[in-house]
């Protein structure tokens, strides 16, 4: 009898006191958190310093403004297969596209080659600028298929494929055409970004060489 | 006499009103500064960065001041220390199960995405109802968590991914209610208190992105 007593008087002193340290717990915790989000963001700025800092927050807002692309530059968004044209702030046009599938290619036999099929991300610019553009077969290409991969370049030459136009933007990488346009809006491609017709017309129009494409 | 007072209390009243509201743009003013600063040492670079607006409950991606994609939150809770804001780098991207790429291995798999060169297949389905063999946006985890260089913990959430059921709601509980609390107040004790930031959003597909758009490395803003 007076075991068991001894053994319930522990058990609760041993709650109370978890209870207690996590009541500690939260006093610490609440009372860091009443200072959320940061104890140190608003520096104080004394009244003869309110000009200065005004017009430094100006040349801040323009310099951010000068980092903005100049003319009608691109944005694609992979997750969403969405490509913008945009000028300025200006949203110019809309299409839905095709990206990368994000898919490993592993060669069989001796070489073990592999190749990733993403869409690369970051900053580039339109390099080329193509009409009626021939399809240039990679080796991927041909083991995809399990092909062999042939020696001279007129057996990797594809006419057709690639749609009306093409914009090059480096490393082999394009916007262009599609047949499979009931695919778009996929991640299929490897890695290339694939545009209905109508859009690929009117992007192939719209922007110059050199005009930036901000891929993410 | 009587006048003279009543013009000096509201003279009085005006001036304090006028302190009040000066006081606060001050500290939006340098608010501001700082944000700009930081985010034009990030913005002079190509790379892509994001801007967590803890206060305005929004994350946005960005290049070059350009606003890319934002992300409005619709709940947030936080436990921890709370000196997590300025430029951070995300070290960590954690989840149960992480999507995976699709090897192909010619003969030995069934080629779905075709090449540019290969014929189309005959119209049917709608696109949308295709399962391909490919990493999608539809892949990417609902639920998941963020680990940035400061120590900032950040849980991403899809309203209802959280766990199912009553052990997984009690797991929820116990992690937040019990863990989190003590083990910040041993961690502090240490040196090594914690922060911990649990956000949601309402359409499942904006954490789906926020785990395809936020790679190992990205650096940011925390406001």
């Amino acid at each position: 009898m007076m075991i068991k007593r001894l053994l319930i008087a522990a058990a609760a002193l041993a709650y109370l006191g978890f209870l207690a340290v996590l009541g500690a717990s939260y006093f610490i915790g609440l009372k860091q958190a009443s200072s959320w989000p940061g104890p140190a963001r608003e520096q104080a700025i004394a009244d003869k310093d309110v000009a200065k800092v005004e017009k430094n927050v100006q040349q801040l807002e323009k310099k951010m403004g000068g980092l903005l692309p100049k003319g009608p530059y691109i944005v694609i968004d992979t997750a969403e297969n969405r490509l913008l044209l945009k000028n300025g702030d200006q949203v110019v046009r809309t299409a839905v596209v095709s990206c990368g599938s994000g898919v490993v290619l592993e060669e069989p036999g001796g070489k073990k080659r592999s190749w990733v099929f993403d869409t690369p991300r970051g900053e580039f610019s339109v390099k080329s600028k193509i009409t009626n553009p021939y399809w240039v077969k990679p080796d991927w290409a041909f083991v995809e298929e399990g092909e062999v991969i042939p020696k001279g370049l007129e057996d990797r030459i594809e006419a057709g494929t690639l749609g009306d136009y093409a914009l090059g933007f480096g490393q082999g990488y394009f916007i262009h055409g599609t047949l499979y346009t009931r695919l778009l809006g996929r991640n299929v491609t490897h890695g290339c970004v694939r545009v209905g017709d109508e859009d690929l017309k009117y992007l192939f129009k719209a922007v110059p060489i050199g005009a930036k494409i901000y891929i993410y | 006499m009587k006048k003279t007072a009543v013009f000096a209390a509201i003279a009085a009243a005006g001036l304090a009103v006028l302190g009040w509201a000066v006081g606060p743009d001050k500290a939006a003013l340098a608010k501001k500064q700082g944000a700009l600063n930081a985010e034009y040492v990030l913005a002079k670079d190509a790379k892509f960065y994001f801007v967590f607006d803890v206060e305005g409950k929004k994350l946005e991606l960005r290049v070059r001041g350009m606003v890319l994609r934002t992300w409005p939150l619709q709940a947030m809770r936080f436990w921890g220390r709370p000196d997590f804001v300025g430029t951070v780098e995300l070290s960590k991207k954690t989840t149960l199960k992480a999507p995976e790429r699709i090897v192909i291995k010619p003969g030995e798999s069934e080629l779905i995405a075709p090449a540019p060169g290969t014929k189309p297949a005959a119209a049917g389905a709608a696109a949308a109802d295709y399962d391909l063999e490919a990493l999608e946006l539809r892949d990417m985890p609902k639920r998941f968590s963020l680990d940035f260089d400061n120590g900032l913990h950040v849980t991403v959430k899809a309203k209802g991914s959280g766990s199912s059921g009553f052990l997984g709601s009690m797991k929820d509980a116990w992690r937040w209610y019990v863990r989190l609390p003590l083990g910040h107040l041993f961690g502090a004790r240490r040196g090594q208190g914690q922060s911990e930031l649990e956000i949601v959003f309402n359409d499942e597909k904006d954490a789906q992105s926020i785990y395809w758009h936020m790679f190992d490395g990205i650096k940011g803003i925390i406001l």
